[in-house]
């Protein structure tokens, strides 16, 4: 186990030494956690919201400023897939990849195959991954807390823009990950997730 | 409309001024402090509208006397309240506080003052604190699905304030108290009976600084506020058999209001009743006319640090509801009540899509019957037409066996409901903070449509087909089986078993997204629950001394459909925040939020009469219980986080000084128990003093 230090963004390489399988042709698959990926926007909630995504490249496990060469996108709460069309909004990035998602109700273990046929890019009618709490991978506290929490339960599945495979359970959107977050004192909008990457081209499941 | 106020305040303050002078002001106790002998006459109208023996009754029902109000020297209702076995206060976020009864929450309750209902459930709780205690005669509790002799939110049960009527003579008494945090309530009762004509007046007057239970932010825990009550009753009789009666209420309140970003403004809410009552009696048959008229008014503003209007919002509801009943007694064994009657309400409030009016006309039976002196039967129902959804048909099943002159059993089953209000219906709100939008369920279409021409909506997720159908009255069926016993004129025992299970209950859901993000919602009929237990209590008269009771209730509350979906394994939780979530099964689940499992009340009282001294102590233990998901998974499991379960106590001196004077001291919350995240209306240790003074 191994970790680096990049910008904001520090991970963990896990290599795990996973079974032999026909569709899984030698190279391993990697578990990596991402802390405190900063994902800012400006404008806020009610308004319209603007700036660049923080674009997120699995293979390498880091931020990338590439145009094309990313998996998936942050600002705010919201998530995008280098997949699909653009829904409109100030700031978005050309999606010139294959990539797609869809939510999968489990465990990050139980998780293990791909089910092709429920992914769905990115269009002009809405995100792969749906916005709003309770719809896509936070639920909103409301009064008292405030809190953006991630869903227990709620495994981010993703074709990546190069026909990979990755799944990902998103743990805090607070800097540091704090056991006790506090939405009135604790900076937002940093991602802390585990991901699975399958590194096959095409292999879709992750054991 | 604060000007008024404040002139009719000042009024009133001079009015109050002439009489006494804080805090060396005078109040008295009319009663004996305690009754030594068991009473036997307690008679209780609010279980079958007809006067009857608090025994004999096979409903479950209790009683809290005057005397017994006077000891606690409470001042208002939630205080009140908050001291029985199986009710508790619980606070919504505007710091209404309203009543949890066997685990049903604060809507279900219907409240009467006087036998008539009150209105002004803006956020769906009536606030107890608007009830003063100062001029009570008794408050009845009837726990159980009522529906049958009162319709709508008679769901989990009914409270009846009943106030004092005029004694003989001319009589007054003031009483004045003080507390901490600089809270004042103070009562003027005059009355005169003379003859064939009684007319009575009460004033009360409640303020108070607030307090802040986390000076950290910029808002009060609870604000300063005023309020006022003044109450008239005037009687005549008109011969031998006819009375007429009037009785009027009218309450003010207002709030200094302070909000985030340096927003300040006003709150205020007043309130008017007005109950006309012509009865005739004959030998055989009570005849009733009533005609009661009572309107709610809230008006709410904020302005920011220029003094430029932020917000603004106002809530204007009336009910005009003419009623006739008959009781016609057929013999000592047999007894019908007959009432007949309609419900005409208006609404008219911001951010309403339409200003509803609704005509409900109703019809109720009751056969009272008594086969012999051991046994009575009491079967009854009520039909509630509706035109905006499904009319509603409520029986009603009771009945009571006397095994000995000291022990019964008895057992009632009813039916109770509570139509969708005006809110769930017609509302069309848009938070202009956050974003989202709440739309009432008959306004879906319009107002959707709407914010799809402004281009607003990214897409639908419940599509307005679904929303053809009437939303349903959310309905419960209750079941209470009880066992009293007087073991010896010392220790006796009452126990009851209790379950309600509530269908239809309306809660709210996505039904689109809008483009900003943020989800578009309205209400549907989804959830089941459950409530069950069993209360039992006994009281102990130790001595000529001292006397105890003790209580204990065991409560169940679940969601029906939480236990399917723990069941189904769809729930998940983490251990910590930040750790992979895992699956839960069927025992992780908690139940409904605010409802504990185990609660406890304990009570000494310590007379010594001959030297007109009481003191008494109360103590109330809750269990643990979650007031919110913590872990974000929708339901309340065992991994969230609790309130700690906690004991609360209150205890007072009483001394009669003479036939006029009585003084009074205490403390409430003696262990000073706070948790300033989750309990907002425990503000720590309050010592309080009280003088009361007879005028006559």
């Amino acid at each position: 186990m191994k970790t680096i230090k990049f910008f904001t963004i520090s991970f963990i390489l896990l290599f795990t030494f996973s079974c032999e399988d026909d569709n899984n042709i030698g190279i391993d698959t990697v578990s990596i956690t991402v802390e405190d990926l900063y994902a800012p926007q400006e404008g806020s909630q009610g308004q319209s919201i603007s700036g660049p995504f923080t674009k997120f490249n699995f293979e390498d496990g880091i931020q990338t400023e590439s145009e094309t060469n990313w998996d998936i996108g942050f600002r705010g709460t919201s998530i995008i897939v280098n997949g699909g069309f653009s829904l409109g909004t100030d700031d978005e990035p050309e999606r010139n990849g294959n990539a797609a998602a869809y939510i999968f109700e489990g465990t990050m273990e139980e998780m293990q195959i791909v089910d092709t046929t429920l992914l769905i890019q990115d269009s002009e009618s809405g995100y792969a991954i749906p916005t709003g709490s309770g719809n896509g991978w936070y639920t909103y506290s409301g009064s008292p807390t405030f809190l953006i929490s991630p869903t227990p339960g709620k495994i981010l599945v993703f074709r990546t823009h190069d026909n990979r495979y990755a799944k990902v359970e998103i743990l805090s959107y607070y800097l540091g990950a704090p056991e006790n977050p506090d939405a009135f004192t604790d900076p937002s909008r940093y991602y802390t997730f585990n991901y699975v990457y399958q590194p096959n081209e095409g292999a879709t499941t992750f054991d | 409309m604060s000007k008024i106020y404040n002139l009719y305040f000042k009024i009133l303050s001079f009015f109050v001024g002439l009489f006494f002078v804080y805090p060396f002001s005078i109040y008295s106790i009319n009663n004996q402090l305690d009754s030594t002998q068991t009473v036997l006459d307690e008679i209780i109208i609010t279980a079958t509208k007809t006067e009857r023996v608090l025994s004999s009754i096979p409903l479950n029902v209790s009683i809290i006397k005057k005397n017994e109000i006077e000891k606690t020297n409470a001042t208002r209702l939630s205080d009140v309240i908050n001291e029985e076995l199986g009710l508790i206060t619980v606070s919504d976020f505007g710091g209404s506080e309203g009543i949890q009864m066997q685990g049903l929450d604060s809507e279900y309750t219907l409240v009467l003052i006087d036998n008539q209902p009150l209105i002004g459930r803006s956020a769906g709780t009536l606030d107890l604190n608007r009830i003063s205690v100062g001029n009570i005669k008794q408050i009845e509790i009837v726990r159980g699905p009522s529906s049958s002799l009162y319709g709508n939110n008679a769901f989990a049960g009914v409270i009846n304030i009943i106030t004092e009527e005029p004694k003989n003579g001319l009589k007054g008494n003031v009483t004045s108290s003080y507390e901490t945090h600089n809270t004042f309530d103070n009562n003027i009762l005059f009355s005169y009976k003379k003859n064939n004509f009684y007319s009575s007046v009460f004033f009360n007057n409640y303020s108070s600084d607030g307090y802040d239970l986390n000076p950290n932010d910029e808002l009060n825990t609870v604000n300063n506020f005023n309020t006022n009550t003044l109450q008239i009753k005037l009687g005549q009789n008109l011969g031998e058999s006819l009375k007429i009666r009037i009785n009027a209420r009218y309450y003010t309140q207002l709030i200094d209001n302070i909000a985030p970003n340096s927003l300040s403004g006003e709150t205020f809410t007043s309130e008017n009743n007005i109950n006309f009552i012509i009865s005739h009696e004959s030998e055989k048959i009570k005849t009733n006319f009533e005609v009661y008229f009572t309107s709610y008014f809230g008006d709410e503003f904020l302005d920011d640090e220029q003094g430029d209007r932020f917000s603004e919002s106002f809530y204007d509801h009336i009910l005009l509801k003419p009623e006739i009943k008959t009781v016609y007694t057929i013999n000592k064994q047999k007894e019908f009540v007959f009432g007949l009657g309609n419900e005409y309400e208006t609404l008219n409030r911001t951010f309403f899509e339409i200003e509803p009016k609704q005509n409900s006309p109703y019809i109720y039976f009751q056969y009272d019957y008594n086969p012999n002196e051991k046994i009575n039967l009491i079967l009854g129902g009520r039909f509630d037409k509706y035109k905006e959804y499904k009319s509603q048909i409520s029986p009603k099943f009771s009945g009571i066996y006397k095994i000995k002159n000291n022990e019964s059993i008895k057992i009632s089953t009813g039916y109770g409901y509570k139509t969708p209000d005006f809110r769930q219906l017609y509302f069309n709100f848009s938070n202009s903070t956050v974003g989202y939008s709440v739309i009432g369920y008959n306004v879906v279409e319009n107002v959707l449509n709407q914010l799809i021409d402004e281009g607003q909506i990214a897409n639908i997720i419940i599509p307005v087909e679904e929303f053809e159908d009437p939303l349903s009255p959310e309905s419960s069926f209750g079941v209470n089986i009880g066992y009293d016993r007087e073991i010896d004129r010392k220790i006796s025992l009452s126990t009851n078993l209790f379950s309600n299970s509530a269908k239809n209950l309306i809660d709210y859901r996505v039904i689109a997204n809008k483009t900003n993000g943020q989800n578009v919602f309205s209400y549907y009929n989804v959830n089941n629950v459950s409530t069950f237990g069993f209360d039992i209590n006994t009281k102990y008269k130790a001595d000529n001394y001292f006397s105890f009771s003790i209580g204990y209730q065991l409560l169940y509350a679940y969601d029906l459909d939480a236990i399917k979906a723990f069941e189904n394994g769809e729930v998940y939780a983490r251990l910590t925040p930040t750790s992979p979530a895992f699956r839960l099964n069927k025992k992780d689940y908690f139940g409904l939020y605010n409802r504990s499992r185990h609660m406890g009340v304990f009570k000494i009282n310590y007379n010594v009469l001959n030297k007109n001294f009481n003191a008494n102590l109360r103590l109330k233990y809750r269990s643990k219980y979650g007031l919110y998901d913590s872990n974000s998974n929708n339901y309340l499991d065992k991994y969230d986080k609790f309130v700690n379960g906690h004991i609360t106590g209150n205890v007072n001196i009483n001394k009669i000084i003479n036939s006029k004077l009585t003084v009074s001291a205490g403390i409430e919350n003696i262990f000073n128990y706070l948790d300033s995240e989750n309990i907002s209306n425990l503000s720590g240790r309050i010592y309080f003093c009280r003088i009361g003074y007879n005028i006559n």
